[in-house]
């Protein structure tokens, strides 16, 4: 086992190709994740054909970066923009935003970079020292184990919108409502779809979310104008230019903010491996739960939080959804089961350099298996200068005229709908949803609910009907111990977010 | 860019139509000019802008990217393949071919889209086998009969798989285990309806079971079906072989047989069903399509290129090691299987068992009519608190609010009717511009950024990263 670390560790550190290719790699991850629309999936399957041409390691260290990357720079476009990179972001969009507001970007910033770059390499040293044990873990999780888990995070998104609860679980209530669209899976029943092909790919959550957040924020600032006085300012060390104050400003607010909490860090991903590695749940999922986790602990919930307890949470969430990527690999790796999309490909990289992952390749090939996890060492490694720098580049936008910047917020919007399928309906939707938002926004329902609601309400009916087909009835939710666990910790937040649904705010 | 003290652009005395969009929008302050420069400016713009984007020449085919329209989302069996076929394709065509994952509705949208594409030769599809399958189950209009087909380039047989500490060894354990209990197996490996699913169904009923004697277990994909089974979720697993194949070579899985005319070289020693004593054969197929109407000497071009990839050495390679079955059928072939699949399925959903098992514990509108529920009760509890007012911040609208508030919603409906015909960079450069004009930014600025960044994002998007972007009349 010594050996073939030591043989892992000469392949991936001592080659300098490995190091170039983890650079290319970390910038294009960047890019693509920071262009709404674009995700990390897409990155990673266009990636594929030049997989071909590369030897294990050096095309798995690709793949890691670009994932790593890609998930941190979706926290980019969230806070300067308030659209969400990625799913994952779309949990913490406003609070991010908040900060872009007041000229502080660099805050949330520099905890999102240096929280990610410590969520990843934690659940890099996880998936090393435990990746096989938690994998067994992984195993026994079933679909009435995964309803729960799904459920879980939905009530968490409710836990953690600033505000009325009960607006916050109308939007989730809208955002189930808008994912029954479609075909459905377990009924093979295309349900409101109108008898139009279209509908029946149903509302994808990318273009929905792209709206929701980024388009009405467009129209809600057009709507009040040029002047209205809460759009993001640059920071005062970039307004000058001084690129390496902002840089050491940004770099010492995410210092501080890991020097400060360190424990809380680990929680975080922690809560990002184990909800990672699950099948079907991942970085989304992550970063909702491990946020609730965040404000449920803190103690000071509801509204009028301080800043700090914001920026908290911001750290928390970005540790575990990048924690999270670390996890998916594990039922990959140890079993050869795709967690998601992501995963699936890289199954077919491996795949296609002779290495049939599963429970054989720690057998036979460990050395390959150091090696990917060392990989993941070294990609959030070189997250944290690459990261840095698209942080200081991305600044640059908000020193754009508005008047300049909402048109083209507009073109990015609509291509990046456009990109995510090939398909105008996909523009269509991120136009109504933008609509949605902006009306919803004015009544103070919150938009991160609606997202989530999007993105599992179709997995959580399937897994609600699965568990009713293979358990023989409601009692197959609650008739395997760890499902009735989960079942407990629902309920028990169920009690509490009744308690405050009664009470009227004042 | 802006000027704060120069009046709201809506509070300008109104212009006549002819001059709507010149004059109204020069901020006070700035000299007038003559209108003609402008103009001609814009004109340059237009006569500049295919000289940035780059203009391929139409005389002769392929002079444009060509899309592959995969029906399955990315890392999927499917979207391996069209990648494969497309990375060799644009090498023999010397233009690129790019993967369009068009997913959703069982593989509707995807298929749905290859069929009712402009039949100019630049789309391909790469079909699946649930082409036979859709329209026998009443969710599409679209069948084998709206394609031509091009080449078959695989074929994979379903197998039966347990977990290696079930107690049945071979087929017959199994059967019999089914037909002593019928109803208590639950077996999964996709959504209720697929392949793997009829498969199953098939094997059941050539054996004079009920096709719903095992529970199916509607789970998407084969990957969560088989996370299922570990978790004891289910019994047994009916997909393909190399989508169990890690844990099947791990020895976590035992295969019990494998439903084609010969062994699987992924799992040598399985027998098939034929060794086993049942007549049953089923399998899914991947091939390439063309839609009907394509001109006869492009559709040629398109054959050889694809015949050739299908039949070249890289290809057998890449499905080797990929653990797919390589079966290369030629247009002929392909037509003549598509025909016998789809006599097959007819006669498999007529059956009265397949639609019994469609059935589910809660109906296809239960979900929604709960949650209709749900959401109802908290708008009357909200508006009954008087909760759901403006925010403080969100003032009332007035009508000119409402007009400006329409400007992106127009802006976009525009640029959604017109991309497919004037292409992506016409009509993105319109609707920038024009956004850009109506919230007063100067014509001059407001054509640069214009100028530069719709071709930037046409490249960074088109070019760089393979995303096919509509393109129209023009070819960009």
């Amino acid at each position: 086992m010594t050996d073939a670390l030591i043989t892992a560790a000469a392949e991936v550190f001592g080659r300098s190709d490995i190091w170039l290719i983890v650079l290319a790699a970390a910038v294009y991850g960047v890019f693509v994740g920071a262009v709404p629309g674009l995700t990390a999936t897409m990155a990673v399957a266009l990636f594929v054909p030049m997989a071909a041409w590369l030897d294990p390691v050096a095309a798995m260290a690709a793949i890691v970066t670009m994932v790593a990357c890609a998930i941190f720079a979706g926290d980019i476009p969230t806070t300067l923009l308030r659209i969400p990179g990625t799913p994952a972001s779309a949990a913490y969009a406003d609070d991010a935003y908040a900060f872009a507001q007041r000229g502080e970007a660099d805050r949330p910033l520099g905890a999102a970079l240096l929280c990610s770059v410590a969520g990843g390499v934690f659940g890099a040293v996880m998936l090393m020292l435990l990746g096989s044990q938690l994998a067994r873990v992984a195993a026994v999780f079933s679909v009435a184990e995964s309803f729960w888990l799904y459920l879980l995070g939905l009530t968490s998104a409710v836990l953690v919108s600033r505000g009325s609860t009960t607006k916050a679980l109308l939007a989730l209530v809208i955002g189930l409502l808008l994912s029954t669209v479609g075909l459905s899976a377990v009924h093979v029943e295309a349900r409101f779809a109108f008898g139009r092909p279209e509908l029946y790919q149903g509302i994808s959550f990318i273009p929905a979310m792209i709206g929701l957040f980024g388009l009405s924020e467009v129209i809600r600032n057009l709507a009040s104008g040029t002047a209205s006085t809460d759009q993001p300012k640059p920071q005062a060390a970039l307004l000058s230019g001084r690129l390496l104050t902002s840089l050491k400003n940004t770099l010492a607010a995410g210092i501080g903010q890991l020097r400060r909490r360190p424990r809380q860090t680990l929680r975080s991903g922690s809560i990002g491996v184990v909800i990672g590695m699950l099948p079907g749940a991942g970085a989304d999922i992550a970063a909702w739960i491990s946020m609730a986790v965040s404000k449920r602990l803190a103690g000071n919930h509801r509204t009028n939080q301080p800043a700090s307890s914001s920026l908290d949470q911001i750290s928390d969430a970005t540790a575990a959804n990048n924690a999270a990527v670390a996890g998916s690999w594990i039922p990959a790796l140890v079993f050869g089961i795709p967690g998601d999309s992501v995963t699936a490909i890289v199954i077919g990289v491996l795949l296609m350099k002779n290495i049939t992952p599963g429970p054989q390749v720690f057998v036979d090939q460990p050395e390959m298996v150091f090696s990917i996890y060392l990989v993941f060492l070294l990609a959030n490694l070189m997250l944290l200068p690459v990261g840095l720098l698209a942080v200081q580049l991305g600044g640059v936008l908000l020193r754009v005229p508005r008047a300049i910047l909402l048109p083209v917020i507009v073109l990015f919007c609509v291509t990046g709908a456009y990109a995510l399928n090939g398909s105008l309906f996909d523009v269509g939707v991120m136009l109504a949803m933008g609509i949605v938002g902006f009306l919803l926004e004015r009544r103070g329902v919150p938009l991160g609910p609606v997202v989530l609601g999007i993105i599992l309400g179709g997995p959580l009916e399937e897994r609600f009907i699965q568990s009713l087909t293979a358990g023989g009835g409601l009692i197959g939710l609650i008739n395997r111990p760890v499902a009735a666990g989960l079942a407990a910790v629902c309920g028990l937040l169920w009690l509490t977010l009744g308690r405050s649904l009664t009470r009227r705010p004042a | 860019m802006v000027k704060s003290e120069a009046k709201p652009w809506f509070q300008q005395p109104p212009a006549s139509s002819t001059d709507f969009g010149w004059n109204w929008r020069r901020p006070t302050g700035c000299p007038p000019q003559p209108a003609p420069s402008r103009l001609w400016r814009l004109l340059l713009c237009l006569v500049v802008l295919p000289v940035v984007v780059g203009c391929g020449s139409q005389s002769e085919f392929p002079s444009q990217p060509i899309v592959l329209i995969c029906p399955w989302s990315p890392g999927g069996g499917t979207d391996r393949v069209s990648r494969q076929v497309a990375s060799q394709l644009s090498q023999s065509l010397g233009v690129p071919v790019n993967v369009v994952n068009a997913t959703g509705g069982g593989g509707v949208t995807g298929h749905t889209r290859g069929a009712v594409a402009r039949p100019d030769g630049y789309t391909l599809t790469m079909a699946t086998v649930e082409l036979n399958m859709l329209h026998w189950r009443g969710l599409t209009t679209i069948s084998p009969d709206d394609f031509e087909p091009l080449a078959l380039c695989n074929r994979d047989a379903a197998a039966i798989f347990v977990r290696s500490d079930s107690p049945w060894q071979t087929l017959a354990d199994l059967e019999s285990k089914i037909a002593k209990e019928p109803g208590k197996l639950r077996a999964s490996g996709s959504a209720r309806g697929s392949i793997w699913h009829v498969a199953l169904a098939g094997w059941l009923l050539e054996q004079g079971l009920p096709a719903d004697a095992t529970a199916w277990v509607s789970i998407n994909g084969s990957g969560p079906s088989l996370q299922e089974l570990l978790a004891g979720g289910v019994e047994l697993i009916c997909c393909s072989v190399p989508e169990a194949r890690g844990l099947l070579t791990g020895g976590e899985l035992r295969c019990l047989g494998v439903m084609a005319d010969s062994r699987h070289p992924l799992a040598p020693n399985v027998p098939t069903f034929r060794e086993a004593g049942c007549d049953w054969a089923l399998g899914g197929w991947r091939g390439l399509m063309l839609p009907l109407g394509v001109p006869k000497e492009r559709a040629t071009v398109i054959r050889e290129a694809v015949l050739e990839t299908v039949k070249s050495d890289a290809f057998a390679r890449f499905m080797e090691t990929a653990g797919f079955n390589l079966t290369i059928g030629n247009p002929d072939a392909f037509e003549q299987l598509l025909t016998t699949f789809d006599t097959a399925f007819g006669e498999i959903f007529a059956t009265a068992e397949i639609d019994a098992v469609s059935e589910s514990p809660i109906g296809p509108y239960g979900f929604p009519f709960i949650l209709g529920g749900i959401g109802a009760g908290l708008l009357l509890l909200l508006v009954g608190r008087g909760q759901l007012q403006l925010q403080t911040d969100a003032p009332r609208l007035t009508y000119r609010d409402l007009f400006r508030l329409l400007l992106v919603p127009v802006a976009i409906v525009f640029f959604m009717l017109t991309t497919e015909t004037l292409g992506f960079v016409i009509a993105a450069t319109a609707m920038l511009l024009g956004l850009l004009l109506v919230v007063r930014v100067r014509p001059l600025t407001a054509t640069v950024v214009t100028l530069l960044l719709v071709p930037a994002v046409y490249q960074f998007f088109a070019v760089q990263l393979g995303v096919p972007l509509p393109w129209g009349i023009l070819g960009w």
